[in-house]
């Protein structure tokens, strides 16, 4: 295999493809990228058994065809470091012989390892497919992918679950992740082919990498699955994942209906206020309290060591025209679901001790349920 | 019920090797027993023991007068008497032994914030860095002994060592009146000697279960491999394995958060009425409100507990989205709940209701109710 590519090319490719290689590995294999071309096209591939992703990589000049595979990191660490706008050479004799990197005066030796020995994920049928449009692909994540649990022990919420729904303007394609504190629920319209698809959970570390490489995309992304497998297709970069086997919870049974106490708040002047009252607070926890009354909010934090901080928000910001409720939340459990609103931001209560439904006021798709804390 | 305890991640701790803790475990003599006869001369010198004399009444404490005939806590009162004829029964008067306990509590903190009291009459301080800044934990022990003696006419013994595991067993060493140093050189030697018996956490039914397996004192545990005692005890193998090397590195936990919260009767005849059941689920749901609204304290899981003649005992409970704020809706709970249990087939001897299942203190994050948690696979 021998083959010349410019380096912001390889580079680009690199950085996508051995963001999936752990760090710490125990398989030598794992920590390797599988580098192949064949007529014109180089084609990458890092997987670490759970996540494969291969970048097809065009305008290369291709001296000699073949396969080797070399340490995804080192290699990375040399491109990134060669100057802007140097060729890149890579030569491999086969077998054990070492994969040779040439640019300018610089060269380098890189150990390979067995092409044979590296793992292939992309067998299997996916029988399902549709398109999104990368910015609804975004939108998904986004709104959703900070509710995600980090608790192994339940690792049915170690992800997105991702299902077809019946909304309530019509069949939905929904994303909705929990910690079992706080639950996030976002829906776009159900692309076609989507009709008769599973509900999958889509691993926190996919929805990672997937987020990074929809970042640079403009146009459609299509999707294919199966109940055990996702693939992504982002421009030239093939994102395929194992899914999570397990069940996601009736997460429908937690988000209230009946919820009639009606804050309306301006986000600004809330998250800020938050931040400031919650600073008091050394717990990890940080909760702060609402304290509310017609038209009126009162949010106030307490610390045993530091004291207390308290801030009121007044008709200007708030509308509320309900009995006066006492209600307290984690800090950033209300940062992270204002984080994702734009203008005003709408809750809707029970009582103190009860689920609590948060909305955009403009975008009635994203809704998110959180669990107050004892105050 | 998905787990409440869910909390964020812990922080790791840092990886230093903590300094030698200085642990006091500090138990009052006889508690009960000792404050009967501090209130009543006449019960001085007199074997004693608090509790119910009826027929069905058991033995909550014993004199030392009494300990000498045999008699022990928790011991049914018809065989203790038959042990010691002479033995005077008195009615415990808890909201006394309470304030005592609250009072000694106060003689704790001012040295240490770190108190975990196991109940009313024993509690373990963490005295590393005390209030006082006295560097000799023994010092402490011997102050906080005269301290509770003048302020209360009681004696109290005190073990003194490295960690929980070790000043429990020392506090025992020199009862009653005295105290008892186990320092890190002596920790493992004074495990060696011991029967297992005696090592916290070895109950009767592990105590003899060891000793099928040929493990008698603390140098037989010792000698067994950690997978050994993984593999005969589960879980508790690597504490038993721990503590045969004088090893215990549980913290001192002040005011540990309290699990549930009960209350249970043993009628002086029993119940054959349904309307007179009700009453008393009724009556005993209240107690126990009354005590969840005292303590700010409320819990999702209601049980009611009926124990029948014959001593066949059935509980019933339900855990419920939200904890029971108030008397009515917990009343409401434990009937609905027994009433599951009519006709009645027996006549019923006990009543009992508790809540549990809390996430009591302010500051808890409660979780979501998925419902039954889903299985595992596809």
């Amino acid at each position: 295999m021998k083959f010349t590519v410019e380096r912001a090319i390889l580079l680009k490719a690199l950085a996508h493809v051995q963001s999936v290689v752990e760090r710490r590995n125990t398989i030598p294999i794992l920590a390797n990228v599988l580098i192949a071309v064949q007529d014109g096209t180089l084609r990458l591939t890092a997987t670490d058994m759970e996540i494969a992703v291969v970048e097809e990589v065009a305008g290369v000049q291709v001296a000699r065809p073949g396969r080797t595979t070399a340490p995804a990191a080192t290699l990375y660490e040399i491109v990134r470091k060669l100057p802007d706008g140097a060729k890149v050479e890579l030569d491999h004799a086969g077998g054990d012989a070492a994969l040779k990197l040439r640019a300018g005066r610089f060269n380098t030796d890189l150990a390979v390892l067995p092409v044979e020995d590296f793992p292939s994920m992309t067998e299997g049928k996916l029988p399902h497919g549709f398109a999104l449009p990368a910015g609804q692909l975004r939108e998904l994540v986004d709104r959703t992918r900070f509710a995600i649990s980090t608790e192994e022990t339940r690792y049915y919420l170690n992800g997105i679950y991702l299902h077809a729904a019946e909304g309530e303007g019509g069949k939905v394609l929904r994303a909705v992740a929990t910690d079992g504190h706080r639950l996030a629920r976002v829906e776009e319209p159900l692309p076609k082919g989507a009709e008769g698809m599973p509900g999958v959970i889509i691993p926190r570390k996919t929805v990672n990498e997937l987020r990074k490489l929809a970042e640079e995309v403009q146009d459609e992304i299509a999707i294919r699955l199966s109940d055990t497998k996702i693939r992504f297709d982002i421009g030239p970069v093939q994102l395929t994942s194992k899914l999570i086997d397990g069940t996601f919870p009736e997460y429908d049974r937690v988000i209230p209906r009946g919820n009639d106490k009606v804050l309306t708040v301006s986000k600004k002047e809330f998250a800020e206020a938050v931040g400031r009252v919650a600073a008091i607070s050394s717990e990890r926890s940080r909760p702060v309290k609402l304290s509310l009354d017609r038209n009126h909010l009162l949010l106030s934090a307490s610390s045993a060591e530091q004291g207390q901080a308290q801030e009121e928000l007044d008709a200007e910001v708030v509308k509320y025209e309900h009995t006066p409720l006492e209600i307290g939340f984690q800090a950033r459990y209300l940062n992270d679901i204002t984080d994702q609103i734009s203008d005003q931001v709408e809750f809707r209560f029970a009582d103190g001790s009860a689920p609590t439904v948060v909305t955009d006021a403009s975008k009635p798709e994203a809704l998110y349920v959180l669990m107050p804390m004892r105050v | 019920m998905l787990s409440s305890a869910a909390e964020p991640l812990p922080v790791t701790p840092p990886s230093v090797t903590p300094p030698v803790r200085k642990i006091c475990h500090v138990d009052l003599d006889a508690f009960y027993a000792s404050v009967e006869q501090r209130d009543d001369p006449a019960l001085r010198s007199r074997p004693l023991a608090v509790g119910g004399s009826r027929e069905r009444g058991v033995v909550a404490a014993a004199s030392y007068e009494a300990r000498r005939f045999g008699v022990r806590s928790a011991m049914p009162s018809s065989q203790a008497l038959r042990l010691c004829p002479e033995l005077v029964f008195v009615k415990p008067r808890f909201e006394v032994y309470r304030a005592i306990s609250r009072q000694i509590r106060g003689i704790y903190e001012a040295y240490t914030p770190l108190v975990e009291p196991l109940s009313l009459d024993e509690a373990y301080l963490d005295v590393t860095e005390n209030l006082k800044g006295i560097p000799w934990a023994s010092r402490i022990a011997t102050e906080i002994r005269a301290a509770i003696r003048a302020e209360t006419g009681l004696t109290a013994s005190a073990g003194v060592s490295y960690n929980k595991f070790l000043a429990k067993l020392a506090s025992d060493h020199r009862k009653p009146d005295g105290q008892f140093v186990i320092t890190p050189e002596m920790g493992p030697g004074f495990v060696e000697g011991l029967e297992v018996a005696r090592f916290h956490g070895v109950g009767p039914a592990t105590a003899a279960k060891m000793h099928r397996l040929g493990i008698r004192t603390g140098r037989d545990l010792r000698e067994r491999p950690l997978a050994f005692l993984q593999q005969h005890f589960g879980k508790a193998g690597a504490h038993f394995h721990a503590i045969a090397r004088g090893e215990d590195d549980r913290p001192v936990r002040p005011d540990r958060p309290r699990r549930s919260s009960g209350s249970e009767t043993t009628y002086p005849q029993d119940l054959t009425e349904t309307g007179q059941v009700e009453a008393g689920v009724a009556a005993l749901a209240a107690e126990v409100a009354a005590w969840c609204e005292q303590h700010r304290w409320f819990g999702r899981t209601v049980t009611v507990k009926l124990r029948y003649a014959d001593f066949r005992t059935v509980t019933r409970s339900r855990t419920r989205p939200l904890p029971v704020r108030d008397r009515e809706a917990l009343i409401a709970a434990a009937l609905e709940l027994v009433r599951g249990l009519f006709p009645l087939r027996r006549p019923v001897r006990l009543l009992g209701v508790t809540v549990g299942a809390a996430e009591a203190e302010a500051g808890a994050q409660p979780s979501f109710d998925f419902g039954h948690p889903p299985p595992a696979g596809g």
